[in-house]
């Protein structure tokens, strides 16, 4: 389904009402402590995402371990992912952001909010929308909580499962914004799900929180490749990256067959024709004569 | 420094536009290889994402296994941010391609293209996609020839078995499922992957208690450290063509090179092909523009035949961007290999049971390798990753919208859907007892699939591609049908619970937007430009049965140079 004229005019009248608000919000932020680049709605609405996806999980201490409570916001990966795509795509055009690139993460936050004002237009939350929850998102000091409730959008006041309700919307429509005046920038919005689910996922559980500062250059990032030095890591029992691991158990074949040779390893099917065993050898593959005459489809077009 | 003019232009030095570049070479033509993405491991580039370097490189000297340990870091998140489809600028984001839905394309730029983070996964077609499914005017054994030449110079073997393989052996020989040796596959089964990676060193045996370093030369060959999505420079301190995965950087770029006729230029997009029009005649392509990525700069080069090779995406792009003619078919008939995930998580006393340890530890051995055909299918394979790529890949995408919105009562899985909260760190809690097996389609050619360019939109190279795919009624059948069996193998194999992502379309192996039979010709020459030619998975005429693509689309490639060879000169 394409975002209808009703939906596109909400996001523009939703676009005018939060740019006029934030230019308040942005001073009055900048007096509690927030950066002036990050517009306070945006890092409430990317505290929230890492919130819902990677949240933190009291139960799965008790479960599993101490080790498997902290979650996304514990570590800044709200911080990184507004980076990741404000830096991440570009169109080349220097007049398009820094280095050309597209700042995406203020119209994703605003599209998150189309997506869950949908989520509650059509009754389908589970909780009631509450000013309680980006407020509680944030720590004391960081802003206070009239500044948060003033910037705050729907998808932020959503319970955590109501929030991936509402991710699971965004493939429902497509959202233009207008990093110029004169151009407007369509995309599908399953790409904002994609990059608040998928890259949020892969960045948490990968080596990220590890580095000195990953917006240096690759020649000068440090990382110490240590089990204990990421979070994702503690959690997952990754122990790092290797530079090789003496696992070979040897080469599948069969005791008649081209594949394997050499020692026997273990056996992994003796009820096949001609047994299938690991080996110490690969052998190597049949350069067979074939005969397609008898191919069936199995489900034809 | 780029000549005014050369025999041959090679737009493109990915998967296949090297194996052309070479192959010509040795025909003793003069080739230029432009390259949009920067080229890692040589010595003309020593921070090729933080500075322009040089200009050229033409000599295999240039070649250096230390830059390539240095910048190959085998750390996951950094190296997927530097290798997918992007300038070499380290500060600049990725190339904007519109795809439909939460999916995307996995493409990388830099010499060596795809392959830079493909998994070595060499297998032919299946025979029976190449005479059987009407798609392709020649016939498979017109490929097997050129498929030898392939697998002897990137060195194709069985893969070896690590634990994770063995325990999915186990699973398909319970299953039902008989081993199969051949190369030329016609019924279903299972196999080693034939891998275009070096075999790991005998002394990397469990039962050879080996403690030492696992550095060239002490060890030779595949060190078993995963990361082949992540480049894979192992072993570390080889010499650049000592790496034992041999993407076509490591394989057939130093062939290329060695050859004196060959100069590869990186960070150089080509933005159009030129061509000359007598009147009343068909155009005939003269030489392409390109513009240098670093500077901005825009430079035009000769040449007495232009090849393609810049991918299924860009190469129909390119078509769509230059002044060339309208053909119903340029950018039609994309085949993405529609492909699902499929997760068995195990209990420790299974494990102990199947593989003699309490973990999979999908973290070691080669990514990919072990496979089951099926043709008329596609295929499974499975799949070790380090846990970010583990988590996008099986996770974060579904077409079903999240887990807990799903109720899978009577499918073979337990739970299906993306996964996040407190159930993801539940499961990725035990990363070293799941294993996920890939599901990769045979998807057919439709003609609504396809890249477009966008009216409204363009970079800083032109309108930037479009992409569209919607899978058929078949290709959801046989990717359920695949799923199943995935599933099956899964719990015969001991797992206590199974995930299917039931991913949305996303495109990991790319092909048949320009294709033969419809764009250009059984010598893969352009019907409607003379002299223009398609040297990349783009002229396949289908997805090749679902078998990964590499060893097919660098085959054709082989054959389309020797055709050119041929035809031109």
């Amino acid at each position: 389904m394409i975002l209808g004229t009703a939906w596109h005019n909400l996001l523009r009248w939703g676009d005018t009402v939060w740019r006029a608000l934030a230019s308040f919000v942005e001073l009055l932020s900048e007096l509690l402590g927030f950066g002036s680049d990050v517009d306070v709605h945006t890092a409430v609405t990317f505290r929230a995402i890492a919130d819902a996806v990677l949240p933190e999980t009291p139960a799965l201490g008790a479960e599993l371990g101490p080790e498997h409570v902290p979650g996304g916001v514990a570590i800044d990966l709200d911080e990184f992912v507004i980076t990741y795509v404000d830096d991440g795509f570009q169109l080349g055009l220097p007049h398009v952001g820094a280095h050309g690139n597209v700042p995406l993460a203020d119209p994703i936050a605003h599209a998150l909010d189309v997506a869950a004002l949908r989520l509650v237009d059509r009754g389908e939350h589970t909780s009631e929308p509450s000013g309680d929850r980006p407020v509680a998102l944030l720590e004391p000091g960081e802003a206070s909580p009239r500044a948060i409730r003033n910037a705050a959008g729907t998808f932020s006041k959503l319970s955590r499962r109501d929030r991936l309700r509402a991710i699971g919307l965004l493939d429902e429509f497509e959202i233009t914004i207008s990093p110029v005046d004169d151009e407007l920038f369509e995309f599908d919005a399953g790409l904002v799900g994609q990059l608040v689910v998928g890259f949020t996922e892969m960045i948490y559980y990968s080596e990220w929180e590890g580095y000195d500062a990953f917006t240096r250059p690759p020649s000068e990032r440090a990382h110490p490749n240590d089990p204990g030095a990421v979070q994702s890591w503690r959690q997952t029992g990754y122990p790092g990256f290797a530079s090789g691991y003496a696992a070979l158990r040897g080469y599948v074949g069969t005791d008649d067959g081209p594949l394997g040779d050499g020692d026997v390893w273990t056996t992994i099917d003796e009820d096949a024709a001609s047994t299938v065993r690991l080996t110490r050898e690969s052998g190597s593959f049949r350069e067979n004569d074939y005969d397609t005459s008898g191919y069936e489809e199995p489900y034809p077009e | 420094m780029v000549a005014a003019s050369y025999d041959v232009v090679v737009v493109g030095a990915g998967g296949d536009g090297p194996v052309a570049a070479w192959k010509l070479a040795e025909a003793g033509l003069s080739v230029l290889v432009l390259e949009a993405g920067p080229f890692y491991g040589n010595e003309q580039w020593p921070k090729p994402q933080e500075e322009p370097g040089g200009e050229t490189s033409s000599s295999a000297s240039d070649l250096s296994g230390d830059l390539l340990d240095e910048q190959f870091t085998t750390r996951e998140f950094e190296m997927v941010t530097k290798l997918l489809f992007g300038p070499a600028d380290h500060e600049r984001g990725f190339w904007f391609r519109k795809f439909p839905g939460d999916g995307a394309i996995l493409q990388c730029a830099g010499v060596g293209g795809t392959t830079l983070h493909y998994t070595g996964c060499h297998p032919r077609a299946y025979p029976a996609s190449i005479d059987e499914q009407g798609h392709w005017p020649i016939d498979y054994a017109d490929l097997v020839p050129y498929y030898r030449e392939i697998e002897e110079l990137c060195e194709v073997t069985p893969a070896p078995v690590t634990a994770k393989e063995e325990l999915f052996f186990r699973g398909a020989a319970a299953a039902g499922w008989d081993l199969v040796d051949d190369l030329n596959v016609t019924g279903p089964g299972y196999r080693p992957q034939p891998n275009a990676i070096r075999q790991p060193d005998p002394k990397l045996h469990v039962d050879e208690g080996y403690d030492g370093d696992f550095t060239y030369p002490d060890v030779e060959g595949d060190t078993l450290a995963l990361g082949d999505i992540a480049g894979n420079p192992h072993p570390r301190g080889a010499p650049y063509e000592e790496k034992a995965k041999r993407a076509s950087n490591v394989s057939f770029v130093p062939a290329a090179l060695k050859t004196g006729n060959v100069t590869i230029r990186p960070n150089a997009f080509v933005t159009d092909v030129l061509t000359e029009t007598h009147v009343g005649d068909t155009p005939t392509a003269t030489g392409v523009r390109f513009r240098d990525t670093w500077s901005g700069g825009t430079e035009r080069v000769a040449a007495d035949v232009v090849v393609l090779a810049a991918g299924a995406i860009e190469t129909p792009r390119l078509w769509l961007n230059a002044d060339l003619p309208a053909n119903e078919w340029v950018g039609r008939g994309l085949t993405i290999h529609f492909g699902d995930n499929v997760m068995g998580l195990w209990d420790a006393d299974d494990l102990r049971a199947t593989v003699g340890k309490d973990t999979v530890d999908q973290h070691e051995g080669q990514d990919i390798a072990a496979r089951f055909d099926y043709p008329g299918l596609g295929m499974l394979q499975t799949v070790g990753t380090a846990p970010g790529i583990g988590a996008v890949l099986g996770f974060g995408a579904s077409a079903s919208g999240f887990a807990f919105q799903n109720d899978p009562a009577d499918a073979p899985w337990d739970t299906m859907g993306r996964l996040a909260g407190t159930t993801l760190k539940r499961l990725l809690s035990e990363y070293r007892r799941t294993l996920q097996v890939l599901v990769v389609t045979d998807d057919r050619p439709h003609r609504r699939n396809g890249v477009t360019v966008s009216p409204a939109l363009a970079d800083e190279h032109g309108p930037v591609p479009l992409v569209n795919f919607e899978p058929s009624e078949g290709d959801r059948k046989r990717r359920d049908e695949l799923a199943r069996i995935a599933a099956e193998i899964l719990r015969e194999a001991g797992a206590s619970h199974v995930h299917r992502s039931d991913s949305p379309p996303t495109a990991l192996h790319v092909h048949s937007t320009m294709r033969m039979g419809k764009v250009v010709d059984e010598a893969c020459e352009a019907y409607d430009v003379d002299r223009l030619f398609v040297a990349d998975h783009s002229a396949l005429a289908n997805g090749v049965g679902g078998a990964n693509p590499t060893n097919t689309g660098q085959a054709l490639a082989a054959r389309t140079a020797e055709r050119i060879v041929d035809r031109h000169f």
